[in-house]
């Protein structure tokens, strides 16, 4: 089974509340460490002017590039639900390896705090929410409903096949579990 | 180690939600924060909800009470006991008054706490009542010039639907309306989510493409700010030329339609105010009215909904009182999927006043008849009253200033001249969780608890089909206190008796009793049920639709007008012989507008709008919001790249009042000739006084409209690279 996010990028307005109650409910202090990040972008020339947003955290690929570029094999993905998690004992450091990790990913999605040789941290799937049957705090934190996640089979069936938009394209490589409903111009 | 616990409450900010926060405590210590999980419709947090758990541990909180130490502003403060502090209080309360009468002692709180029934701004305001009396304030920042029209056009501020009501509609104009930032109500953005996945139409009005019109809308129709009322003339006079007006619903329900039909068409002035008009004033071109004005008059039910920012603006209330006009003269007052374009409160969900009596006399519902005027001090001219006094025409010398709530020196025009008024004063007590730009100019300083160290009843914000109990989650931080604890002991130093014959939990029964009168949220839960699920959701079985019984049965159910009827012309304004006030809705142009010669020197319009990771000036010091986006300055780049500026470039934003430094976005996001700044940034003046904050005051006039309107959005400006 592999559990995956959907994102629907029609409905996103920007907030930012999902980024922030995952640093709050993962204990993230401000800084460089991001494990859902809020990006939008704009388009166009006045008055014809197009806004988006992307909200990505790590997509727990299929075959995650970070897990292959560890030295240490400090990434693993589990084979009951597919999330890819890190060990931050194995874990050599920012300083030590370089962050292999975070080159590789396409989406950038290993994170790393501003202390020295800072260990890898990335989203989890809220692991410790899933053993409680709940979702990922930023799913239920989304005031517009424009997040949701669970087993990928099954967000396929209920939201059909994503699409790329600009700010993400579906890695062939890794398969990012991920699926897009983008935002077209009116 | 102990279990964790689940406390319910929520945020009782001036935040534009009520939101359902379930605060996570162990041994003491708040751990996490989720939100409403529960059942429909649920009450999700935002952005500065989830970040409440830095709120409350934030390394700056004011820790004890402190006394100033060096000059006043300079911010050097020495920490001093309770008792010190309040000694010092109450003798300076009792010296001012007995030196000077007790109108020389000014209050002024502000929306710090906004919709709690009990701590608030009500502690100290009964305590400075019962002392003898106080100067007061009068006015808003936000909603002024729509609360005014409001009463004047319908004698009622509740002129609301539920939100709920939008998916009935056929077409939704967001006229300065920007929920995905400012929340207007929990849920609304949810709603306007679903209204656009059913096809509903959406059109935005803004000087900005905001994120509401970029995630709700269909078309964006960008208007040069202060203008929005010759736009809404416009259109009436598209209606009436095409005779699309809803004839028989203005000869049943109005008075004076043919005075302004008069006006519109141009008999009155010679001037018909006709789509192109309009156009050389507002910048929208004359196709793009005409179509607008055709389809608000024929895709019926239509919702016109502003709160307040086009009317955050000289002659605001006109823009309050011609989107009335424009509703009545389609009809869309009294039915599902319209909205009569008034202050906009829902019926349910009010705060019970009747039973608390304390604040009556400066309650919305008791202003505009220009009584509290003459009693108090108008939000934008606080500086002014305090440099000048009786002498300049205000009510009394003002010696003592009380701040609570509030952080005046940031959030009303003009804060280089405040800089001077706060000099000025006798004393300044202040009661706060932060050092703020206010607070840095306390004699004395008084630490405040945050609502998650004590116990309250919170309505909506605004209005809405809900209560909600605020659960004291944690005790009260380092030697922090509630204002009314606070205000009980200066009660007892004072000789003030029964100022507080009650606990907290006292109060709040006698309240949450007095809410019972309160006709759609019956039956209530009783007070403790309502305490432990922590939110009461009102069930509503449809819509709630103002007007409904005005509208069906119009001889049984006048409006509380003085006509009883919906007022295009007002009586009441023509008596009060104001030209600025006109007795039906009129254009008229406001001063530092882009005709005003001083545009020539400063050629820029400046706007000041909410920002998502503020509550106005509350959290901005908050990490996890801070660090979301910068404030910066909103600047098309045709005007950038006149003065080449380039994105995240330090600008220069300047006038006669002031000047503030901050990054540009370069942007295609606002209209070329217009430059915006994020309302709530804290001011920071640097050796020259020049703000390093992004403080939007510091660049507005310290003037007001006619009736009371706040004049955000009323300034010129240049802007040059530094």
């Amino acid at each position: 089974m592999q559990m995956g996010f959907y994102f629907d990028q029609s409905r996103c307005i920007g907030c930012y509340t999902c980024s922030v109650a995952c640093k709050d409910w993962n204990d993230i202090q401000a800084g460089p460490a991001n494990w859902r990040r809020v990006i939008s972008m704009e388009r166009g020339k006045y008055p014809n002017v197009f806004l988006s947003y992307l909200s990505l955290s790590c997509n727990h690929c299929e075959k995650p590039a970070c897990a292959m570029a560890c030295p240490v094999n400090a990434i693993t993905k589990r084979e009951e639900d597919g999330i890819v998690v890190v060990d931050r004992e194995i874990c050599l450091g920012s300083d030590i390896c370089g962050m292999p990790c975070k080159h590789t990913c396409p989406y950038e999605a290993p994170q790393f705090g501003e202390e020295r040789n800072a260990k890898m941290q990335m989203c989890h799937f809220c692991l410790d929410r899933v053993r409680e049957n709940k979702k990922p705090v930023c799913v239920d934190a989304c005031p517009v409903r424009a997040l949701d996640a669970g087993p990928l089979d099954e967000l396929r069936e209920k939201y059909r096949e994503g699409k790329n938009v600009k700010g993400f394209t579906s890695s062939e490589e890794t398969h990012p579990s991920l699926i897009i409903k983008p935002r077209y111009a009116p | 180690m102990s279990d964790e616990k689940i406390v319910l409450t929520s945020c009782p900010h001036d935040c534009g939600g009520r939101c359902v926060l379930k605060v996570h405590v162990r041994d003491g210590v708040i751990t996490r924060i989720e939100t409403d999980d529960g059942e429909e419709p649920q009450l999700r947090a935002c952005v500065r909800g989830r970040a409440y758990r830095q709120r409350v541990y934030a390394p700056d909180r004011l820790k004890f009470p402190m006394k100033r130490a060096g000059k006043r502003g300079e911010g050097r403060f020495k920490r001093i006991t309770w008792d010190e502090a309040l000694d010092t209080v109450a003798s300076e309360l009792k010296r001012v008054k007995e030196t000077y009468g007790p109108t020389a002692i000014f209050y002024v709180p502000y929306s710090g706490n906004t919709g709690t029934f009990l701590h608030s701004q009500l502690a100290v305001f009964r305590l400075l009542t019962m002392l003898g009396g106080f100067t007061p304030t009068w006015g808003s920042a936000s909603f002024w010039g729509s609360l005014f029209s409001s009463q004047i056009t319908y004698g009622t501020i509740t002129t609301g639907h539920t939100r709920d009501d939008l998916l009935n509609s056929r077409l939704i104009i967001m006229w300065g309306f920007n929920p995905a930032e400012t929340v207007l109500i929990t849920n609304t953005c949810l709603t306007l989510t679903q209204a656009k996945e059913k096809g509903i139409k959406i059109v935005a009005i803004d000087p900005r493409f905001t994120d509401s019109a970029a995630s709700f809308a269909t078309e964006w129709i960008p208007i040069r700010p202060g203008t929005d009322t010759a736009l809404l003339i416009a259109m009436a006079y598209v209606i009436i030329q095409d005779s699309l007006q809803n004839q028989k619903f203005l000869d049943m329900y109005t008075v004076g339609f043919d005075r302004f039909k008069g006006y519109v068409l141009g008999v009155e002035d010679g001037v018909p105010k006709t789509p192109a008009w309009a156009e050389n004033i507002t910048g929208v071109s004359a196709a793009v009215i005409e179509k607008l004005a055709k389809e608000y008059a024929l895709m019926k039910p239509a919702a016109l909904l502003s709160l307040g920012a086009p009317g955050r603006s000289a002659f605001g209330e006109q823009f309050h009182r011609s989107a009335s006009t424009l509703a009545a003269m389609t009809g869309n007052i009294g039915i599902h999927g319209g909205d009569p374009a008034g202050f906009g409160f829902q019926p349910v969900g009010l705060q019970p006043l009747s039973g608390v009596g304390l604040i009556s006399g400066l309650m919305p519902g008791n202003l505009p008849e220009g009584t509290a005027q003459k009693r108090g001090v108008h939000i934008s001219r606080v500086w002014d009253a305090i440099l000048r006094g009786k002498a300049g025409g205000y009510p009394a010398d003002l010696k003592l200033l009380y701040v609570t709530n509030g952080n005046p020196l940031n959030q009303f025009p003009n804060s280089n001249k405040g800089v001077e008024a706060l000099k000025k004063l006798e004393f300044i007590v202040i009661h706060e969780q932060f050092m703020t730009p206010t607070a840095r100019f306390a004699d004395i300083l008084l630490p405040v608890n945050t609502h998650l160290e004590r116990n309250d009843i919170i309505r909506p914000w605004f209005s809405g089909p809900w209560y909600m109990y605020l659960n004291k989650a944690i005790d009260s931080l380092y030697e922090s206190k509630s204002d009314l604890e606070i205000c009980t002991e200066l009660a007892e130093r004072l000789g003030i008796e029964g100022y507080s014959d009650k606990t907290e939990d006292e109060w709040l029964r006698e309240f949450w009793k007095s809410a019972q009168e309160m006709t759609y949220s019956k039956p209530l839960l009783d007070y403790d049920t309502l305490k432990e699920k922590g939110v009461h959701k009102i069930k509503v079985q449809r819509p709630i639709v103002a007007f409904k019984e005005e509208i069906k049965d119009p001889k049984k159910h006048p409006f509380p007008t003085p006509s009883g009827k919906i007022e295009i012309y007002s009586r009441r304004l023509s008596e009060m012989n104001n030209p600025g006030l006109p007795p039906i809705p009129k254009y008229i142009e406001t001063w530092e507008g882009r005709n005003d010669p001083l545009a020539k020197k400063y050629p820029l319009q400046f706007i000041s709008t909410h920002f998502k990771r503020r509550i106005h000036s509350n959290m901005d010091n908050i990490p996890w919001l801070k660090e979301l986006e910068d404030q910066e300055l909103w600047i098309n780049s045709i005007d950038a790249r006149e003065r080449n500026i380039n994105h995240g470039d330090l600008v220069r934003i300047f006038n006669d009042r002031g000047e503030v430094i901050i990054p540009a976005k370069v942007t295609e996001r606002i209209m070329p000739g217009v430059v915006s700044i994020y309302q709530g940034a804290w001011y920071n003046p640097d050796q020259r006084g020049v703000d390093r904050g992004g403080c939007a005051n510091v660049l507005l006039k310290d003037e007001h409209s006619p009736a009371g309107a706040f004049c955000s959005n009323t300034a010129l400006v240049q802007v040059q690279k530094v």
